[in-house]
């Protein structure tokens, strides 16, 4: 089956979504199909304002399984990033996305729940360890160090 | 929100790094080639593009593959079905599946799905409008006043601290406080019903601790019985007006009984609040219940596709005909919702368990109702109670929005 053919079966709810993306944008989020998989989007997420992360453009990847929206989109970060719920491969450590998923949430509440995980890290339900041990034990260095990651990271170039 | 996501982080935090497995870049031997290709190259700060990221704690690379494709199956109907990845997307060498397993598989309880059936009811008190008035001829005293539909005539029995018996009946608490009121009315929707002037009610006889108090025990502050004779009584029986006001109800006659309680606000006037609304039909007690996103439906007709709100919550396409019980939103269309139930047994909206699926499918009402209903009120259609799903005992819905919970006792008093 080609790409072509996989996008033409894409289901109604996927092409709504899209263009709802598209047309209403959340503040701070950006996130576009790309044009060979319909089911694949690049994303962009901006560092909420007060958080480690301000000023800095993250570049995450979605994709929607073939049982979305029964189960849950995968995403992932590409810009290295220093939070306690997110690994050093990008993974995101959410709830919604694992067990708490529900058919009646939607890409834009995924990732708007994203962009609230970076405004609230929480080191008691680390990804990564050494991050989260980080956060406990001096959270001023940890916050700086997130910060100087953004700068290096995710300035936007 | 990150707080509300502790549970099941922690969960997946465990199974990611349980001890013994190798850390996850190793686990992932194939490298993936993003869809189309155009995986960003990895420059400086961005993760390397070959991780299979969507499958991380679900694989660990320990499970054979001959499991890992028996999680694929999901029975459905009796049959099996097979959840294949879909080639174009991740091809990989070495033939693993690479198809992420979304969920582990679970224990999935069949839910059952029921069609809504339909009764009739003949008298809706709209629960929004009730109020209670200053008597402006009767100084400390108050008027109840409230709009209502009815498709037949019949007679409206007001109560002040009344407490619920065996077949609806009603028993003032304080008898001594005041007389239970009564009123007849005449057929007609979007009717409005207040007291006469003169005639109000003096809390301070109650003692305002007591009637303030929330409903407990079947008592209720404000109680407010309305009957109709759907059809004429049997020869033997006593008229109803020789009865006294609140005596157990007859299978032959059809009411409906609103409770509510009284809150004081801070102006001195009082807030009345529907608690219950309950149905008396052929000798049955049921209790109405509002059913959450029923506004937003296709019911009635005016589904035009093109509304977020009104749409299938899972497909976001089809108009929403089914409600969840006991959690009562009604969030899907039915297509979803029989798809829905062999992949979780939650509710998509508030993740409550799954007991029942119950479809409400609500022919277009007929012109004369429904323009007169529509032109009295967005409620409308209180003479098309809706539904009975199932045997007895179960689940109805009304009016088009509520259902009725038939109370398993019919008198619902212990």
């Amino acid at each position: 089956m080609s790409a072509a053919t996989a996008n033409t079966n894409l289901p109604r709810r996927i092409i709504k979504e899209t263009q709802r993306l598209l047309s209403e944008p959340a503040p701070g989020i950006s996130a576009s199909p790309s044009e060979e998989n319909l089911r694949y989007f690049n994303v962009m997420i901006l560092g909420p304002s007060q958080s480690p992360y301000e000023g800095g453009v993250f570049k995450l990847e979605l994709f929607l399984p073939e049982e979305y929206p029964m189960a849950a989109p995968k995403v992932r970060f590409l810009t290295k990033i220093y939070h306690p719920n997110i690994d050093k491969l990008g993974r995101i450590c959410l709830d919604i996305l694992k067990d708490k998923w529900s058919p009646a949430l939607q890409i834009r509440t995924v990732l708007l729940s994203i962009q609230a995980l970076l405004s609230a890290p929480n080191p008691d339900d680390p990804l990564a360890e050494n991050i989260a041990k980080h956060w406990k034990t001096n959270e001023q260095e940890a916050v700086e160090t997130a910060r100087e990651w953004t700068r290096l990271y995710a300035s936007g170039a | 929100m990150g707080n509300s996501s502790s549970s099941g982080r922690r969960n997946s935090h465990i199974l990611s790094q349980s001890p013994g497995h190798p850390p996850p870049p190793r686990m992932y031997p194939a490298p993936h080639r993003y869809p189309g290709g155009h995986a960003p190259p990895p420059g400086p700060g961005m993760y390397p593009p070959n991780v299979r990221y969507y499958s991380y704690h679900h694989y660990n690379g320990l499970i054979p593959p001959s499991q890992f494709y028996s999680q694929n199956f999901i029975q459905s109907n009796g049959q099996f079905m097979i959840n294949l990845p879909p080639p174009q997307l991740y091809s990989q060498p070495g033939g693993m599946p690479s198809h992420p397993v979304s969920q582990p598989p679970r224990p999935l309880e069949v839910v059952e799905h029921q069609r809504a059936s339909t009764i009739q009811n003949t008298v809706n008190l709209k629960k929004a409008t009730l109020r209670l008035e200053k008597d402006e001829e009767n100084r400390g005293s108050y008027l109840v006043s409230f709009s209502f539909d009815a498709t037949a005539a019949g007679s409206i029995c007001i109560f002040f601290l009344a407490e619920e018996g065996a077949d609806c009946s009603l028993s003032p608490v304080k008898p001594d406080a005041y007389t239970p009121l009564r009123s007849e009315f005449e057929k007609g929707l979007g009717q409005k019903f207040r007291q006469a002037p003169g005639t109000g009610v003096k809390f301070s006889k109650f003692g305002e601790k007591e009637l303030l108090k929330g409903g407990e025990h079947y008592v209720f502050p404000l109680v407010i019985r309305m009957e109709t004779l759907p059809k004429s009584p049997p020869a033997d029986e006593p008229p109803r007006e020789s009865l006294p006001l609140g005596a157990p109800l007859p299978d032959w006659v059809h009411a409906q009984i609103t409770q509510a309680t009284i809150e004081k606000k801070d102006d001195d006037s009082y807030q009345v609040r529907v608690v219950k609304q309950i149905l008396w039909i052929s000798g049955l007690r049921y209790e109405l219940q509002e059913i959450y996103g029923i506004d937003n439906s296709g019911i009635g007709g005016n589904f035009d596709g093109t509304v977020a709100g009104k749409a299938c919550v899972v497909c976001m396409s089809e108009p929403r005909d089914t409600t969840v019980l006991p959690c009562r939103h009604m969030c899907m269309c039915s297509e979803c919702a029989k798809v829905l139930r062999f992949q979780t047994n939650r509710c998509p909206v508030c993740r409550t368990p799954v007991e029942k699926l119950l479809e409400i499918k609500v022919p277009k009402r007929g012109s004369e109702l429904g323009g007169a209903a529509e032109s009295s009120s967005s409620q409308s259609g209180a003479a098309t109670a809706k539904d009975l799903i199932g045997d007895c005992d179960k689940v109805e819905h009304i009016d088009p929005k509520s259902i009725l919970v038939q109370a398993s006792d019919g008198t619902s008093k212990s």
